[in-house]
């Protein structure tokens, strides 16, 4: 049989383990820490790994022990109280009580078991004369004085062993065992003995030859230019123990989530355009047909400016427009009917939807095709709770081409909600002050079994696209990236998405949205 | 959005036939109402442009149509009540219109009632503006003795006994003891006359918008019902009659006007008239990308209860109900021909625009910017960017002027950040928990006010880093700051520089072709106390450009 794979594995404790089997077969563990000069947890380490090659087998069998406490340990020394007392009595003959305190310096404790034990052991007589109590040593008192009882020579036992194991004490001493645990003079634990015996392969190992080499456990520069590498026994790790965890520094996994939308908007052939965060009424709503008693418009839906005080309106003849659409109508339209306000447009705010973005580029482009969108941030006065934030992302697009449709609309939609992963989705009447036909889209959830709502478009109203100079269909839809975010990260409170708590964003992964098949590695 | 909620039983009783509950909302959701089950009761989510919808009788009215149950033009009779109604000439700069109607045969049952109460109430805070452009009062006209004025009173002339209070107030006391009062007065802030409705024998029905007097209200022994609806918008004070009093006659009472005589003119409200509108066949299949024959439209519109007067090749004469006073446009029905056709049979057709995407520049280089900061090992966050003064410029020792908000939420988000590193340092703080070092980045927007722009604020976009542990000191982010500018092509100068958030002969800034791009350095000990922190904090923060 070739043993030599199996030799060649073993390192230097294992082979000092085994080299101390040689000659003997069998040995209890503690021998063997003796002869290697191993501790217990590195011979014991050594051994499992020996067992598990099938070099050795390990015997376990439980034993109890004995050993002595603290006060055991005292009296070892000074003699058990009863002992000390009665050397006093048998100088004396008799003595009283409180004398023989005295004189033995004992705690009253200690006397009150001396005395206890000497009565017991029938060493010696407590006599009352009167008010005096006074001890006699007895006839066996006498002859004990030379000769140790069997507790004491227990004592000394253990003493002397500093360890016992009851089972190989003298039938005779054994029987004392439990007084001297009652006395709380000793403890009993109980062992488990492990022995390790040689396996017919682990003596062909022997008789075969193994000697321990040095084992190094990191690789260095020293070793590896010296050359000392090759002479050197790379000690083997336990690969199964954990280490330590490390984590990438990392992209936060919204931006993961607006990239992700991006990179689906630009492979459609959107060209990406940026807002600001400070914009005009005017364009922030008036262009966009909502008038300016619309409830989107009131101080607790929008978050108002008092720095800049005040902005500056477009070109005259846009905001005459603008107002003629609110106002009377264009392009058919019966209009709002009020009385439109410039100095309302001029209040400054901070942008409450993207669509501002979309609006301006088509302002200043209103040639088609066009083919933009916006990711950007939008403000809202709301109190920051688990559902809501007061500022937070949304991505717009919009599409003009002449002939567009709602149904092309619908196109574009399905679309975009399939390249982010989607696969059920329907349609669903919605409003929006400067879209007609409005639609929503709902995505549906297979967890809950329901319905969510994902995005809102339409085409953008005559009212709005008039006054601006176009006279084509735009398609317009927006995505709050807030749901996404959530859907991604399995989030249920909205807040989570800007908590930046570094060790939830360390161990944040973002899903994609088609993973690919993982690559095995050959 | 406004939401209602009605019973299943009762829209099933007045359909006059069982649905099954998935079913109906399915219907409801594709009529453009979301819709939410919670055992018998169904809670609806209305648009924006449909308060006809806000009451059960108002839905039912639809899915009549919708269903195919009863289609076309819901009809409506209204007889004159012979009620005339004076509008005093001294409304007119307060609150100055105001229509009523009669209605009688009424029968009310509880769910009437509540009906009746929620559609007030629903129409009130959506259609109404809290009652600002509307406000609806419904009484007894048993209680009442016709005619009826429409006028003001100084605010301590008169005094009644208002709903749900035990005595009588004087207007100026409703507005400070009445719940009601404490609610609405805003809206009459600066008047110095207040309306109110009173009867031939000066009994008081009601001061708009506030309140009805106790002495009209409405029982269930109710048989004849005023109504009436003020406000400051004809239109809308109309269109908010025509909603309630069609509602009630879908429950089978009997409509009545009543006269209104304004100093100048007279008018019956309310008009119950349909009104009239052309529909171009070609525009609304070009809108919808749909092939529908006249007679398709019609039969289609018909079910969104609209009447068809005339019809032609090209085009369609429609009869809209009267309670329809969303319609603005022609593309206002052509939407209702798409609900009528179904959204969820409309398939969607492949949009076939050619045109070539891009990123926008900036956030290429964004990207380009995250990728560096990755690779020497900084986490990104993303932060708000409303903050207050106090982290933005108090904590960082500096001072400085911001975009200011007027009506914010709450004391921590005032104003908008023009820095991104208090974020950042803010972050640091509320990771003390976590283990040392932190290295994190953010890109990001700020805003700095400019008077030469349109806004008079600009956004500029930044990144800043910062660092907390032993190992942050100058040598380690003079060395990030040169790795991310050499990245970038930038060659920047470093001059030392005094900036009251960092250590002095610790901070520097970096000038590239003579634009100041940024500073970098040891953070100022009161700044990092100042965020909790305990540990050295290195940092920071560049305007975003390329070399």
């Amino acid at each position: 049989m070739d043993i030599d794979p199996t030799a060649q594995d073993l390192d230097v404790h294992e082979v000092k383990t085994l080299l101390a089997l040689k000659g003997g077969e069998r040995a209890p563990v503690k021998k063997i820490e003796e002869s290697t000069g191993l501790d217990h947890s590195a011979v014991m380490r050594a051994a499992l790994r020996l067992s598990q090659r099938g070099l050795i087998k390990i015997e376990e069998s439980e034993a109890l022990t004995i050993r002595l406490t603290p006060e055991g340990e005292a009296d070892s020394t000074k003699g058990l109280p009863e002992r000390r007392m009665l050397r006093i009595l048998a100088e004396r003959g008799e003595c009283s009580l409180d004398e023989l305190q005295k004189v033995a310096q004992m705690s009253p404790g200690e006397v009150r078991i001396a005395l206890g034990w000497l009565r017991r052991k029938e060493w010696a007589e407590i006599l009352r004369e009167g008010n005096r109590v006074f001890l006699k040593i007895t006839e066996k008192g006498k002859v004990n004085l030379h000769e140790e009882s069997d507790d004491e020579k227990l004592l000394k036992t253990v003493s002397k062993w500093g360890e016992a194991e009851v089972r190989k004490l003298p039938q005779d001493l054994r029987s004392e065992v439990g007084t001297l645990k009652r006395r709380g003079l000793v403890e009993v634990v109980e062992r488990v003995e492990r022995s390790l015996i040689l396996t017919d392969l682990g003596k062909r190992v022997l008789e075969a030859g193994v000697t321990p080499t040095e084992e190094i456990s990191e690789l260095t520069h020293e070793l590896l230019v010296t050359g000392r590498w090759k002479n050197t026994k790379f000690k083997r790790y336990d690969l199964s123990l954990g280490v330590p965890p490390i984590y990438p520094a990392k992209i936060h996994p919204h931006q993961k989530v607006i990239e992700e939308i991006r990179d689906v908007l630009i492979g459609m052939g959107f060209v990406e355009i940026k807002s600001r965060i400070v914009e005009s009424e005017f364009w922030n709503f008036d262009i966009l047909f909502q008038a300016q008693d619309h409830p989107a418009r009131e101080v607790h839906s929008n978050l108002s400016l008092s720095k800049p005080a005040r902005t500056k309106l477009p070109s005259p003849e846009l905001v005459r427009r603008v107002a003629k659409a609110h106002e009377k109508g264009v392009a058919g339209s019966t209009g709002w009917g009020y009385k439109f306000s410039t100095e309302i447009s001029r209040k400054p705010v901070l942008c409450s939807q993207t669509t501002v973005a979309t609006v301006r580029y088509l302002t200043s482009r209103p040639k088609p095709p066009v083919k933009i969108f916006c990711i950007d941030r939008v403000y809202r006065h709301e109190k920051i709770d688990y559902k809501h934030l007061a500022e937070f992302y949304q991505c717009e697009g919009i599409v003009m081409d002449r002939g567009l449709t709602l149904r092309n609309m619908l196109g574009y939609l399905r679309q975009i909600v399939t390249n982010l992963g989607f696969e059920k989705m329907r349609f669903r009447p919605g409003f929006f002050p400067f879209t007609e036909p409005s639609v929503e889209a709902d995505v549906f959830n297979e967890e809950r079994r329901e319905w969510i709502e994902i995005l809102g478009a339409g085409l953008f109203r005559p009212e709005l696209l008039r006054p601006i100079g176009i006279r084509y269909p735009v398609l317009a839809w927006g995505i709050g990236l807030s749901r996404l975010v959530m859907m991604r990260l399995g989030l249920d409170d909205i807040r989570d998405i800007f908590s930046n708590d570094l060790e939830w964003l360390a161990s944040s992964r973002y899903p994609p949205t088609h993973a690919p098949e993982p690559l095995g590695v050959e | 959005m406004p939401t209602i909620t009605v019973s299943y039983s009762d829209i099933c009783s007045m359909l006059g036939r069982e649905f099954d509950s998935t079913y109906l909302c399915e219907r409801l959701n594709m009529m453009g109402i979301e819709t939410e089950v919670i055992g018998d009761e169904l809670k609806l989510e209305i648009l924006h442009n449909r308060p006809d919808l806000l009451s059960p009788e108002g839905v039912v009215r639809a899915l009549k149509g919708f269903l195919g149950i009863e289609t076309g033009l819901p009809k409506y009779r209204a007889t004159p009540s012979g009620i005339t109604l004076r509008v005093d000439k001294s409304v007119k700069s307060v609150r100055p219109f105001i229509s009523a109607g009669v209605v009688t045969g009424v029968k009310l049952t509880d769910e009437i009632v509540a009906s009746l109460m929620q559609v007030q109430e629903k129409l009130h805070a959506s259609l109404c503006r809290n009652r600002r452009k509307g406000s609806i009062g419904v009484y007894d006209l048993d209680t009442i003795e016709p005619p009826i004025r429409y006028t003001t009173v100084s605010p301590e002339e008169i005094s009644f006994t208002p709903l749900d209070f035990g005595r009588t107030l004087t207007p100026a006391q409703i507005l400070r003891e009445h719940p009601k009062g404490i609610e609405y007065g805003w809206i009459m802030e600066g008047w110095n006359r207040y309306p109110i409705l009173m009867d031939e024998k000066g009994r008081v029905l009601s001061m708009p918008p506030i309140i009805n007097s106790e002495e009209t209200r409405v029982t269930e022994k109710t048989e004849r019902l005023f109504i009436d609806v003020t406000g400051e918008d004809e239109r809308l004070v109309n269109w908010t009659l025509v909603i309630l009093m069609t509602s009630l006659s879908e429950r089978g009472f009997r409509l009545h006007t009543v006269s209104v005589e304004y100093p100048n003119k007279r008018i019956e409200t309310p008009s119950l008239r349909p009104k009239r509108y052309s529909l171009n066949v070609k525009v609304t299949n070009e809108l919808l990308g749909l092939n529908l024959k006249p007679s398709k439209i019609a039969e289609i519109l018909k079910t969104m209860r609209y009447g068809v007067a005339g019809s032609r090749k090209d085009s369609l004469t429609l009869l809209a109900p009267p309670y329809r006073g969303d319609i603005l446009h022609q593309v206002d029905l052509i939407e209702d021909v798409g609900i009528g056709y179904g959204y969820d049979k409309l398939t969607p057709v492949a949009g076939k625009v050619f045109t070539i995407g891009k990123k926008a520049p900036i956030e290429s280089l964004a990207d380009r910017v995250r990728e560096i900061m990755i690779g020497l090992g900084f986490t990104e966050v993303m932060t708000y960017t409303l903050t207050n003064p106090h982290v933005n410029f108090e904590l960082m020792r500096t001072t400085g002027d911001a975009v200011e908000i007027s009506n914010p939420v709450s004391e921590d988000y005032t104003i908008v950040r023009t820095w991104l590193l208090p974020s950042l340092l803010s972050v640091l703080r509320s990771n003390k928990r976590n283990p040392l070092p932190q290295q994190i980045f953010e890109v990001g927007d700020v805003v700095l006010l400019d008077d030469r722009t349109e806004t008079g604020a600009v956004n500029v976009r930044r990144v800043a880093a910062v660092a907390i542990g032993s190992r942050a000191n100058w040598t380690y982010i003079k060395a990030v700051a040169d790795a991310l500018l050499r990245e970038l092509d930038i060659a920047a100068e470093v001059r030392g520089t005094d900036h009251p958030s960092f250590l002095g002969g610790r901070v520097a800034e970096f000038i590239f072709r003579g634009r100041r791009l940024g500073v970098a350095g040891e953070v100022h000990p009161e700044v990092i106390l100042g965020f909790e922190l305990e540990h050295p904090v290195v940092a920071l923060e560049f305007d975003l450009i390329s070399g």
